[in-house]
C-alpha cells in the first residue's frame, strides 16, 4: 500500500466542482501536482490535510482514512501552506520549537536544533525572523514541518514569490528530503521546476487529472519532436502525414513529429499555401510545457465568478 | 493541555515583544482612575476613587477581551490557523488557548490597574478579597474574550471587527453601574444597567469591597460565560472545517 492513496475524491462547492474523481497513489518519491491556478491543486491538498471534507470519495495516508481517523493522520503528515505564516517577533529557533512543543515531541530543543540545521539556519537560529529574506522564511517552514518527522510532507506552492537561487535550495532540499525516505506532494505551476525536480507529475486541470506519470513518460508519451510555428491571423490545423496538432497559444501554435527535420519544410509549404503568413518556426526537444498544453487544452483564466451574475451586475449599473 | 499550554506561551512572547501595545493599553483605565475617579465631584460617597475602581477593573478586562478578539481572526487571515490545525493537537486547544491568553493578559493589566489604584488613594483590602475579586475577574475575562473571539471569527474581517469594537465598548460601560449607583440613575439607564453583564462583575467587585460573599452575580456570570464558550467552540468548529 502507497503512503498517500486517493480514490475518486470530489469536492464541491455549491455547485462548482473544484476537484472531479481524483485517483492517485504516491509513495517515497517527489510527486508534483500541476495546474493552472484555480485548477484544484489546494483544495486536494487540504482535503488530504484534513482541512477540508471531502464531498464523496475516500483518501488514506499511511493506512489511516483521512476522515474516520483524521488525528492519526495529523501525526503522520506535515502541511506548509502557501501563505508563508512564520511569526516575525519570535526567533527562528522559537518558531521551530513552538511546532516541536505542539507535535509533542520528548526532547524539543535538540530536534528544532537539528532541523534548523538541515535547513541550513543554524547561524541565523537565534534572529528574529522580521529579519529573514523569503527564501530563509520558507525554508524555517520546512524546519517546523520536519521536526516531528513525518511520512507524508505536504507543500502548496512552496516556491513562489521567491528568486532563483532561493527556489534552487528549496527544491533541493526537497530531493535531500525524499532521498531520506520521506513522501513529498507538493503542488506548483511552475512547469519547469516539476520537470526537473519531481520524480512524477500529476497534471490536473478543472479538477480533473489529466495526465500522470513521470516527465520523461509523459514527454516520450508525446511523440518525438515539437514544432512551433508563429503566425499571423487565423488557421485551419493542416492534415500532414507523421505531423500532429497540438494546440495553440496566443499567436504560436505546435506540432509533434517523428522527425522533426523533415516535417519542418513539409509544414511551411503546407501552411503557406493555405495563405497563413508563417513568421517563424523553430524545432526542439518536448518540455513539460508541451505535456500540459496538450493535456488541458488551450489555457484559459478560469472565472472565479458567474458570467450570468456578472452580466446582470452589469445591466443594473446602466 | 500541553497544546494549550504552547499556544498560551507563543501568544505572551508576542505580546511581550509588542513592547508598546503592552503600556498604551494601560493607558486609558489609568486615565479614567486619575481624572475621574480623582477629580469628579459626587455628593452619593464621600471616597468616589473606592466607588469607580471596580468599574475600571472590568472596564480594563472589557478592553483586553475586546481587543483580544482579533487575534485568532488574524491567525486565521494569515495562515497560521490552516497550520495549527494540520497538527496533532487536538483543535480545541488552539481555542481555549487563545481565550486563557486573552484572560490572562487582561489580568496582568487590571493587576496594574489595581496597584494604581492603591497607590493614588483607594482603601486596601484583605488578601481574601483580593482572591475573590480576582475569581470574578476571571469569569467576566473567560466571558468577554470567547465573545469577542467568537464576533471576530464570524465576522471574517479585520475592519468590520474594528467597527464592532468601537460601537460596543463604550456604550456597555456606560450602562453599566461602573459610574453611579443605581439609585441616582434615571430610570431607563438602571433598567439597562441591570441587565448589562458588565454589572454583575462591577457589583460583585463592589459587594467583595463591602465584605459580602457576592454569590448571585458569580454564578450569573458563570452561566454565561459558559454559554458563550459553548456558542464559540460551535463556531470555532464550524469555521475550521
Amino acid at each position: 500500500m502507497s503512503i498517500i492513496e486517493t480514490n475518486e475524491l470530489v469536492k464541491y462547492y455549491d455547485d462548482l466542482c473544484a476537484v472531479d474523481h481524483v485517483t492517485l497513489s504516491i509513495d517515497k518519491e517527489v510527486f508534483g501536482l500541476l495546474g493552472p491556478n484555480g485548477s484544484g491543486k489546494t483544495t486536494t491538498v487540504l482535503m488530504l490535510t484534513t482541512l477540508l471534507r471531502p464531498t464523496s470519495g475516500n483518501a488514506s495516508i499511511c493506512g489511516h482514512d483521512i476522515q474516520k481517523h483524521a488525528e492519526r493522520v495529523r501525526s503522520a503528515i506535515s502541511y506548509v501552506p502557501q501563505d508563508m505564516a512564520v511569526d516575525i517577533k519570535l526567533t527562528g529557533r522559537e518558531n521551530v520549537m513552538f511546532f516541536a512543543k505542539l507535535y509533542g515531541i520528548p526532547s524539543p530543543k535538540d530536534k528544532a536544533d537539528e532541523a534548523l540545521a538541515l535547513m541550513e539556519l543554524s547561524e541565523r537560529a537565534d534572529d528574529l525572523t522580521r529579519t529573514y529574506s523569503g527564501g530563509m522564511r520558507r525554508r524555517l517552514e520546512l524546519a517546523q514541518a520536519l521536526v516531528h518527522e513525518p511520512s507524508a510532507l505536504f507543500l502548496d506552492e512552496p516556491t513562489l514569490g521567491l528568486d532563483v537561487a532561493a527556489r534552487k535550495k528549496i527544491w533541493e532540499h526537497i530531493g535531500s528530503l525524499s532521498r531520506r525516505g520521506m513522501s513529498i506532494f507538493v503542488t506548483t505551476h511552475y512547469m519547469d521546476e516539476a520537470d526537473r525536480f519531481c520524480d512524477r507529475v500529476g497534471i490536473i486541470n478543472r479538477g480533473k487529472i489529466a495526465a500522470c506519470g513521470s516527465p520523461e513518460e509523459l514527454k516520450t508519451n508525446l511523440m518525438n519532436d515539437i514544432i512551433t510555428v508563429r503566425i499571423e491571423g487565423m488557421c485551419q490545423p493542416p492534415d500532414l502525414e507523421g505531423v500532429w496538432y497540438v494546440g495553440r497559444q496566443e499567436d504560436e501554435i505546435s506540432f509533434t513529429a517523428e522527425n522533426g527535420k523533415e516535417a519542418l519544410p513539409a509544414l511551411a509549404e503546407t501552411l503557406t499555401r493555405n495563405n497563413v503568413k508563417v513568421r517563424a518556426m523553430s524545432l526542439r526537444e518536448p518540455t513539460l510545457d508541451d505535456v500540459f498544453l496538450q493535456a488541458v487544452g488551450q489555457q484559459e483564466e478560469p472565472h472565479g465568478f458567474a458570467d450570468s451574475k456578472f452580466r446582470m451586475m452589469l445591466r443594473r449599473r446602466r | 493541555m500541553r497544546g494549550i499550554i504552547t499556544f498560551i506561551q507563543r501568544d505572551f512572547l508576542r505580546w511581550e515583544r509588542g513592547r508598546v501595545a503592552v503600556i498604551s493599553a494601560l493607558i486609558m483605565p489609568a486615565a479614567w482612575l486619575i481624572f475621574v475617579g480623582l477629580a469628579l465631584p459626587v455628593q452619593f460617597t464621600g471616597n468616589y476613587l473606592d466607588f469607580i475602581t471596580p468599574g475600571i477593573l472590568v472596564m480594563t478586562m472589557l478592553s483586553a477581551g475586546l481587543s483580544g478578539g482579533a487575534l485568532l481572526m488574524f491567525d486565521k487571515i494569515l495562515g497560521f490557523l490552516n497550520k495549527f490545525l494540520a497538527l496533532p493537537t487536538p483543535r480545541e486547544s488552539i481555542l481555549f488557548g487563545k481565550i486563557l491568553f486573552i484572560t490572562g493578559r487582561g489580568i496582568i493589566q487590571t493587576t496594574i490597574i489595581l496597584i494604581i489604584a492603591v497607590i493614588i488613594g483607594a482603601s486596601l483590602l484583605q488578601p481574601l478579597q483580593y482572591v475573590m475579586i480576582y475569581i470574578v475577574l476571571f469569569a467576566f475575562g473567560i466571558l468577554i474574550s470567547s465573545f469577542a473571539t467568537t464576533v471576530a471569527l464570524y465576522l471574517e474581517d479585520h475592519d468590520s471587527y474594528a467597527a464592532f469594537n468601537t460601537m460596543i465598548s463604550m456604550p456597555l460601560f456606560f450602562t453599566s453601574s461602573a459610574l453611579m449607583p443605581y439609585d441616582v440613575m434615571p430610570g431607563w439607564l438602571r433598567a439597562i444597567a441591570v441587565l448589562n453583564p458588565l454589572s454583575f462583575a462591577i457589583d460583585a467587585i463592589r459587594d467583595i469591597g463591602y465584605g459580602i460573599i457576592p454569590v448571585l452575580p458569580l454564578a450569573t456570570l458563570l452561566g454565561i460565560a459558559c454559554f458563550v464558550i459553548v456558542l464559540c467552540s460551535h463556531v470555532f468548529r464550524k469555521v475550521t472545517i
